[in-house]
């Protein structure tokens, strides 16, 4: 199947001081229609300003550069405003992190759904109600008749995200971007809106990208992981395939810091010393030169490594890995 | 021993709804020793009473039944308290709002040294270089203002904050809740290596039971205001009573089970 979303080494960056800075360094994917893709990175690895740059909505100052993003035969990168108000909202929709912020508190649930359906589609109000208490039961939304005319406020955490997935759905997108859109709910409710998505997206044959900061919840999610650092891709791959056999020694560095229910202090976590560079201050060699334990010298701090093969669909751009495979990462 | 107890604490909130007046139970008849050199987990969701209670446990709200002791005393007049916050210190779970904006680090941590009266002015300035070198942090950032300063560099400012006065029991309120993976790692390493060398004992509120697992070694699991399961960590994780401690684990995501489906 021909993909829907292909990212072809799109970079952004913002005019500083002295020369710009790049936070997003050359960066490619693609996605097909039911497919999903987990963006896994730490703050500062430029998975959010991914997310943005494929809405239309980085910052003004962001130049964002590129070979090419192919929307279903469309440039994203040379669309006017005019025509992003077509495909925003419309064809690829976002759930926010911050459901409250994201939803406006003076207006209730069922006015905001519709005014989202007639500002893209030629439809009467009592269609767009009808598609509105569609959507909101798709996103599990319990007796929406009676339950959209609340504010808010009046509405939990997690009633509040299933009101933004429905607001999302509600002009039937063809790709959804989630950027952290479960973090702020508790775990019970993150594993209940998990699961959410992850039947709308066979449902409805949604594209999915799910942006995260913990790998538990890439594994629940599955479909293709991208591990971002510092702005660059630097492990792409099965979820399953990357999580059970990382090769970047940053990938590897994450999930040896990150604990799991089998965790125990008899065998420590390894947290990874040092800290991310300052966006700018990566320059032409790796990203994660500065907090590797196994830098190729001479090497690493001069070019940037391209993608290598580990596995079946599964690459990683590192140079000790070019060099000496699985051995020289271990 | 300096041992820290919550004895069958409750604590009501009226609650108003529609002109009328209910009583809400936030904390129902909770019991907490904390031993010295211990580290305790509290879990359970937003609105189990967990962070109630640890506020009642160091006075900031006052409880509606039960009675706090610390070495054996019960805490109640102003002044019992204020000697119990000597050796107790609260952790606060957003690092940003719990430091003053305009107010440099180095003031920052002199400022609890002050309050107590503890050392002369004069030596303040070296115990706050020292408790930031041994927190992990730059003598520079005595320096700095709050917004100069990481996500996790202002939670090793609140640690060391809390640290100025040498306490024997830390509560920590979701304090790694907001870190990126890797300086969360880093802090819980601090934790550990504060309990093992200072002897500190913790009181550690999260609902993240895989955090919990790694760094507790017993655990209380609380849901609407109630302990429904304690007990060891391992006991409790591995073979979960209660039906929602086993709905909770449950819900952890978890790449650990990727890797045992695997091998």
């Amino acid at each position: 199947m021909a993909p829907v979303l292909s990212v072809e080494n799109v970079s952004v960056s913002f005019p500083g001081g002295r020369g710009d800075i790049t936070v997003v360094d050359d960066v490619s994917f693609s996605l097909e229609a039911g497919q999903s893709l987990v963006i896994a990175g730490e703050s500062g690895s430029g998975k959010s300003m991914v997310c943005q740059t494929l809405l239309g909505i980085a910052p003004g100052a962001a130049k964002v550069t590129g070979t090419r993003i192919d929307w279903k035969g469309r440039d994203l990168l040379k669309l006017g405003e005019a025509e992003w108000q077509t495909i925003r909202g419309s064809e690829i929709a976002m759930i926010f992190q911050d459901p409250t912020a994201a939803l406006n508190p003076l207006i209730t649930v069922e006015n905001q759904i519709v005014d989202a359906i007639r500002a893209h589609r030629k439809v009467s109000r009592a269609e767009a109600r009808a598609r509105a208490i569609e959507v909101l039961g798709l996103a599990g939304f319990p007796e929406p008749e009676h339950r959209m005319r609340s504010y808010p406020s009046e509405l939990s955490g997690g009633l509040r995200q299933r009101v933004a997935i429905a607001l999302a759905l509600s002009c039937s997108p063809s790709l959804i971007i989630a950027d952290e859109a479960t973090t702020n709910l508790d775990v019970s409710i993150q594993a209940q809106i998990v699961k959410l998505l992850r039947d709308l997206k066979d449902k409805l044959g949604l594209a999915l990208i799910f942006v995260t900061h913990d790998l538990g919840l890439a594994s629940d999610i599955g479909g293709d992981l991208l591990v971002m650092y510092a702005g660059c891709a630097v492990e792409r791959g099965p979820v399953n395939d990357v999580l059970t056999d990382p090769t970047h020694p940053y990938t590897r560095g994450l999930l040896r810091s990150a604990p799991t229910l089998k965790s125990s202090r008899a065998n420590p976590l390894r947290p990874i010393p040092g800290q991310m560079p300052k966006p700018g201050s990566v320059g032409a060699g790796s990203p994660f030169r500065s907090r590797c334990p196994v830098v190729v010298d001479g090497v690493c701090d001069i070019k940037r490594a391209g993608w290598t093969s580990a596995g079946p669909r599964h690459d990683v751009a590192c140079h000790r890995f070019a060099l000496e495979g699985r051995e020289g990462v271990r | 021993m300096s041992t820290l107890v919550a004895n069958r604490i409750v604590k009501t909130f009226n609650v108003k709804r529609g002109g009328k007046t209910s009583e809400l139970r936030a904390v129902n008849d909770v019991s907490l020793t904390v031993a010295p050199g211990e580290i305790v987990g509290l879990v359970g969701e937003s609105g189990c009473g967990k962070t109630t209670l640890s506020r009642i446990m160091i006075g900031i709200e006052t409880a509606t039944a039960g009675e706090i002791t610390y070495d054996g005393r019960p805490v109640k007049s102003r002044a019992d308290w204020r000697d119990l916050r000597r050796s107790v210190q609260y952790v606060f779970q957003d690092p940003f709002t719990a430091l003053c904006p305009t107010m440099r680090i180095g003031d920052a941590l002199a400022e609890p040294l002050a309050i107590h009266n503890i050392c002369p002015p004069a030596e303040r300035k070296a115990r706050v270089i020292r408790m930031l070198e041994m927190v992990g942090l730059h003598a520079d950032v005595a320096r700095r203002l709050p917004n100069q300063l990481s996500g996790g560099q202002r939670q090793r400012v609140n640690l060391a904050r809390a640290l100025m006065l040498e306490p024997k029991v830390l509560i920590c309120d979701e304090i790694v809740s907001g870190l990126d993976v890797s300086v969360q790692a880093q802090v819980l390493a601090l934790l550990i290596e504060l309990q093992e060398r200072l002897g500190l004992s913790l009181v550690f509120i999260s609902h993240d039971l895989r955090v919990v697992r790694y760094l507790c070694s017993r655990v209380l699991v609380m849901y609407m205001g109630e302990v429904v399961e304690q007990g060891a960590v391992e006991a409790v994780f591995d073979n979960p009573q209660h039906t929602y401690t086993q709905a909770l684990l449950a819900a952890i995501p978890d790449h650990s089970r990727l890797t045992a489906a695997a091998s």
